[in-house]
């Protein structure tokens, strides 16, 4: 499970790199990318993702932790 | 390890595959092919070619998060393979599948086209409402049908220890 974080991880940071197709426009792509707004793109766009991930692991551990701990 | 079977850990596994899935059906179907929206379109309309190509970024971000999820439910069914005390149903995985894009659906659509409005359904009116409330709604239906699934499952093979 590490191993596939640390993959999705690394996939994300290659991901991060804007497209280089269209050279005139990309300065201006670039800019409208990496805005002050940037962090909060991200943050409030994986949102959905991030809960649904976190739930679908609670589900599949919950016997678990259950077992373990009550 | 005298488990009792548990159907849980199936369940987790189709959640997460079918949110993925779900996901890129919004992502290819809504954002490329119809264009009706982009993740980001509600704050900057895709009105011109650098617009769009931003917009065009946060979609591959997305796409991305929504590829980490599916991978997840992959790893977890793999997992769920190798274990006796799970019954392997094709009914209670199909549900959770069905389950899963619901949630994807319901929960995109309350976070990102009510709450934050990021983008609504289908940008091209003045009236964005009642595409928004048709998507929930669909979503709903998801919910319903595959938890349905998932209770007509029950029935389906104790253990695979058994067998």
């Amino acid at each position: 499970m590490k191993r596939l974080i640390l993959s999705a991880g690394l996939l994300s940071g290659w991901l991060s790199q804007p497209a280089w197709a269209c050279r005139v426009c990309r300065p201006r792509v670039q800019a409208g990318i990496h805005t002050a707004d940037y962090a909060a793109n991200l943050l409030w766009l994986l949102l959905p993702v991030a809960l649904l991930i976190g739930g679908g692991l609670a589900v599949y551990f919950a016997a678990d932790v259950k077992r373990r701990f009550f | 390890m005298t488990d009792s079977p548990q159907r849980t850990p199936l369940i987790a596994a189709g959640l997460l595959m079918g949110a993925g899935l779900g996901g890129f059906v919004d992502g290819i179907v809504l954002h490329q092919m119809l264009q009706w929206h982009n993740m980001l379109s509600g704050k900057l309309p895709p009105d011109n070619l650098v617009a769009a190509k931003v917009n065009m970024y946060w979609d591959g971000v997305f796409h991305a998060g929504v590829w980490v999820m599916t991978v997840l439910g992959l790893r977890l069914l793999w997992a769920v393979g190798r274990r006796a005390d799970v019954p392997w149903s094709g009914r209670t995985f199909s549900g959770a599948l069905v389950l899963g894009w619901g949630l994807f659906n319901v929960v995109e659509g309350l976070i990102d086209h009510e709450l934050l409005g990021l983008h609504h359904v289908y940008e091209y009116t003045d009236n964005k409402l009642p595409w928004d409330l048709a998507f929930l709604a669909l979503g709903v239906l998801q919910l319903l049908g595959g938890w349905a699934l998932i209770r007509a499952g029950r029935a389906d093979g104790l253990t695979r220890a058994a067998g």
